[in-house]
């Protein structure tokens, strides 16, 4: 490949940490209310430990940035990065490339969760200490997960890759079913189970982040140790077997992990698509497709572009919001066809 | 009718005097507004037909009981929770879905909806049923409408009169007096919460319009047109530091003062440190039946107390 | 060097019997070529071995059973080159042959430097070295073929399984790909174990044949022994002269029926 040449092997980590700063900064400073965007960067700097100068930025405006715009960038990161290496890791276990992070289940069942704590007591809940709203919604995408395994394994010959996906697909349809069986029985919670579905990284706090971040780390960590295994498995699971890699073993951890990691960021952000499909495979354009590639840079890109993704959505319309998911989707969609267009898909 | 016309603002104008909208925290807010219901009214209200109704639509199930034709009513769905006596809590009907067969079943003459989720009309018109659409008013006028032609097709014509000169002769004496009270000030703005992930409403919405009667702004007034409910910014709505806070989402979404003021960065807005957030009803908020009174009624007296 | 010992092994695939009560004793450094007419059983014996077909029966590399390892340990022990072989189109020749080192990495670690100071000599003896960064989808059906052999090399078993080694090449290239193997296996000291469709190639660089009909061995020994028309033609069921050149290559020759030639 002729663009692999331009990023010579160790530059593409660093390169893709320089445009997530980058990302990150632009992010804070980009916002529909606040300083001025080029009075952020300085008070920012002006925040590093050591320095200290006026950046010309009050503190009520800081407050904003800080308690308002920085929460909705960080998790914007974290879900980025999550769904994007969640994605690669499952496109490799699965050995195709169009798979995306929501196929087994995880986003039906969460969203099934969602739909259950609308519809049983939302009021109620609201004096508890923890909001079971995420933690529900985590639940039931792990729980849909659980059952695709289950039924994948239960009629797969040798668990093959195709029955999980198939699995999937049934597991998907039913939790979809559910939900919208128990909606109609409760149709004055459709908006909000839908405004929830579409995303919220809107009104992201730092609970939020708080929330997700043990499980983002604990499964990026797990999918990262695992990408040299994922190059394996590119020549097939009988292949890898005589290679000596369990592979069924392999590939439940890497989904377990997968998923674990997808369903929190659901829990707390909704369904945000295409992020698990394009980035991997602008990675793979840029970077080369193996694994041990894919996967860090992925990490890193899928946090700078859903970070810059989210800007259009806070100032296109001001005072109004665009869905992050419509932005990605729009971004995405084109994207997906140049993809087809410049590259054989299967692998 | 006229003993039940109202008690309405009499209580209001021992603060006339006073300065309304604004930081005198010193004034003492004991003005109030004393509520009217044009929901329960009673007199005499038409004799009625012998037509059987039933309603899908909560404002319609609201407002046929108040101009009297509740003895009519056979069915109501699921949402339609005003009056009790409606019955809608154990309703099985969905307005959102409706089942025709079951609605059939009921033997009714006319069904009353708010919007045709499919082909509903269609189909009950082949079983000879009919059906009265009541679309969600845009207008106070709109709302008056719909009243005088429930009151037509049910012969309480009579009633609907009365529950439309009840509302009309509350609504212009609370708008009155909140006009009154702010003479002199600018326009105080709002920001109008429908659910909590922030999507609120422009003064060109049927709630924005009775705000703008009582002398309020929407923060959500710049957005494009065509998109009177938007989804707002938390940054546009904190840095717009309205003057007040209405929360339609207290029973959907389970907001209250104390929930938005624990909120990361609205602890320093106006509306949350002078305590302007006002906690609303989501049905009466939702709906353009008499009820309307009452939404003004609590949100004409928020604003005289302070 | 490594002895293979196989008893009354069976593969059933749900209620089809591949195999049937097969028992075979490869000799260390011996070439054993597994024949037979297509659906005889010889793919499933490979596979039972390296693990992936599911069998009852014993299976024994130097007298330990291949089911007493771990998967990684086997693959330290056993090379398998499929019939078809999964070549992913953007890895690059390197990074293929490179996966054949995986059974020596330890835990979640990263190739040793001298992993990939072996892969470097494969390569070399492979005459691959200038094509290590080529993508594989970019090779030619011969290259391929050296990549793939070149990779289970990598992987520094002693036993080595070759499934159909040679037949997506043309003669040229299966002569070349059967030298290789053959000279691998005598630098190596591999003993090997083959599936083979071309009975006179088989015949060639084999020591020994096995003729496997319907899951079963039906004649094994020296080419001279196993292809004799008459069996060829009880188990193939095809008309072929047998002929033995001068250096003692057994030649198969298809015969063309007369009813054809007459019409």
């Amino acid at each position: 490949m002729v663009t692999t040449a331009i990023f010579q092997r160790h530059w593409r980590l660093p390169a893709a940490m320089l445009v997530l700063l980058v990302a990150v900064v632009v992010g804070a400073s980009i916002g529909p209310a606040g300083p001025p965007a080029w009075r952020v960067p300085l008070e920012l700097i002006n925040r590093l430990p050591l320095i200290s100068f006026d950046s010309g930025v009050t503190s009520t405006e800081w407050n904003l940035i800080w308690q308002i715009r920085m929460p909705r960038v960080v998790l914007a990161g974290l879900v980025g990065a999550m769904l994007s290496t969640a994605g690669a890791a499952y496109q490799g276990v699965f050995r195709n490339p169009l798979i995306d992070p929501y196929l087994l289940g995880v986003a039906a069942g969460a969203g099934l969760g969602a739909t259950i704590v609308f519809t049983v007591n939302r009021a109620g809940t609201s004096s508890w200490i923890v909001d079971p709203l995420p933690l529900t919604a985590f639940v039931g995408g792990l729980g849909a997960v659980a059952l695709t395994y289950l039924v994948g394994t239960a009629f797969g010959a040798n668990r093959s890759s195709a029955t999980l996906v198939l699995a999937g697909v049934a597991v998907t349809s039913l939790a979809t079913a559910l939900q919208t069986f128990i909606l109609q029985r409760n149709t004055d919670v459709v908006r909000q189970v839908y405004s929830w579905i579409l995303g919220r990284l809107s009104s992201a706090t730092w609970s939020d982040v708080r929330l997700v971040i043990p499980y983002v780390i604990l499964s990026l960590g797990a999918l990262l140790i695992h990408r040299r295994l994922l190059d394996v498995l590119r020549v097939g699971d009988d292949e890898a077997k005589a290679l000596g890699v369990n592979v069924d073993r392999v590939r439940l951890i890497v989904v377990l992990a997968a998923t674990l990691g997808t369903a929190a960021v659901v829990a707390v952000s909704g369904l945000i698509g295409f992020v698990g499909i394009i980035v991997p495979h602008a990675v793979r354009l840029v970077a080369g497709a193996s694994y041990r590639v894919v996967l860090p840079v992925s990490l890193v890109a899928g946090a700078a572009f859903l970070i810059l993704a989210d800007i259009p959505g806070r100032i296109l319309d001001n005072p109004a919001e665009t869905p992050i998911g419509v932005v990605t989707a729009f971004l995405g969609a084109p994207f997906f066809l140049l993809i087809l267009r410049t590259r054989q898909v299967a692998e | 009718m006229s003993k039940k016309k109202l008690l309405i603002a009499l209580g209001v104008l021992g603060s006339l005097g006073l300065v309304a909208c604004g930081d005198n925290k010193e004034v003492a807010p004991n003005a109030q507004i004393s509520g009217t219901s044009c929901s329960e009214l009673s007199g005499d209200m038409g004799s009625g037909n012998d037509l059987k109704i039933i309603s899908l639509s909560p404002t319609a199930t609201e407002m046929v009981y108040a101009i009297g034709a509740g003895e009519q009513v056979i069915g109501v769905d699921n949402m339609s929770n005003y009056p009790e006596a409606a019955g809608g809590a154990e309703s099985k009907l969905s307005g959102f879905e409706p089942n025709v067969e079951a609605i059939a079943g009921m033997e009714p003459d006319v069904v009353l909806i708010s919007y045709d989720p499919g082909d509903l009309e269609v189909q009950l018109e082949g079983l000879g049923i009919d059906t009265w659409t009541g679309y969600a008013a845009m207008t106070l006028d709109e709302s008056y409408t719909q009243l005088a032609e429930l009151g037509a097709l049910t012969g309480h014509e009579s009633g609907a009169a009365t529950v439309i000169e009840c509302m009309k002769t509350a609504i212009s004496a609370i708008t009155e007096t909140v006009q009154e009270m702010q003479a002199d000030d600018d326009a105080a703005s709002y920001y109008y919460e429908l659910d909590d992930t922030y999507y609120s409403v422009t003064s060109n919405t049927f709630v924005g319009q009775l705000m703008s009667s009582l002398g309020l702004v929407s923060i959500a007034d710049g957005v494009a047109e065509g998109n009177d409910y938007p989804q707002l910014n938390i940054e546009t709505i904190v840095s717009s530091d309205p003057d007040y806070i209405f929360l339609a989402d207290t029973i959907c979404c389970a907001q209250t003062a104390e929930t938005v003021a624990a909120r990361p960065g609205w602890s320093e807005m106006t509306a949350v440190v002078e305590n302007r957030i006002v906690e609303l009803d989501d049905d009466i908020a939702s709906r353009w039946g008499p009820r309307v009174v009452d939404l003004l009624t609590t949100v004409a007296n928020a604003i005289s107390s302070n | 060097m490594t002895s293979l010992k196989i008893k009354s092994l069976s593969v059933k695939y749900g209620r089809h019997e591949a195999v049937r009560d097969f028992e075979e004793n490869v000799r260390p450094g011996e070439w054993l070529c597994l024949i037979g007419p297509n659906g005889a059983g010889k793919s499933s014996v490979l596979r039972a071995i390296v693990g992936l077909a599911p069998h009852t029966g014993s299976v024994t590399i130097d007298d330990t059973p291949v089911k007493s390892r771990s998967v990684r340990r086997r693959a330290q022990l056993v090379a398998y080159v499929p019939q078809v072989p999964l070549l992913p189109d953007s890895m690059t020749v390197h990074e293929y042959v490179l996966l054949g080192r995986n059974p020596y990495v330890v835990g979640f670690s990263n190739e040793s430097r001298e992993d990939f100071m072996m892969v470097e000599e494969v390569l070399r003896r492979l005459d691959l070295v200038g094509y290590s960064r080529r993508e594989l989808s970019s090779l030619s059906g011969g290259e391929r073929q050296r990549v793939v052999i070149a990779r289970a090399l990598a992987q520094e078993a002693p036993l080595l399984l070759l499934d159909e080694p040679t037949s997506a090449l043309d003669i040229g290239h299966q002569q070349q790909a059967l030298e290789l193997v053959d000279r691998m296996r005598r630098e190596h000291g591999l003993t090997v174990v083959s599936a083979m469709h071309d009975l006179t190639l088989a015949g060639l660089y084999s020591d020994r044949l096995s003729l496997m009909h319907q899951g079963v061995v039906a004649a094994s020994g020296p080419a001279e022994s196993v292809l004799k028309a008459e069996t060829l033609a009880e188990f193939y069921g095809v008309s072929a002269t047998v002929h033995t050149d001068g250096d003692g290559t057994v030649v198969v020759i298809p015969k063309r029926s007369d009813t054809a030639r007459g019409s």
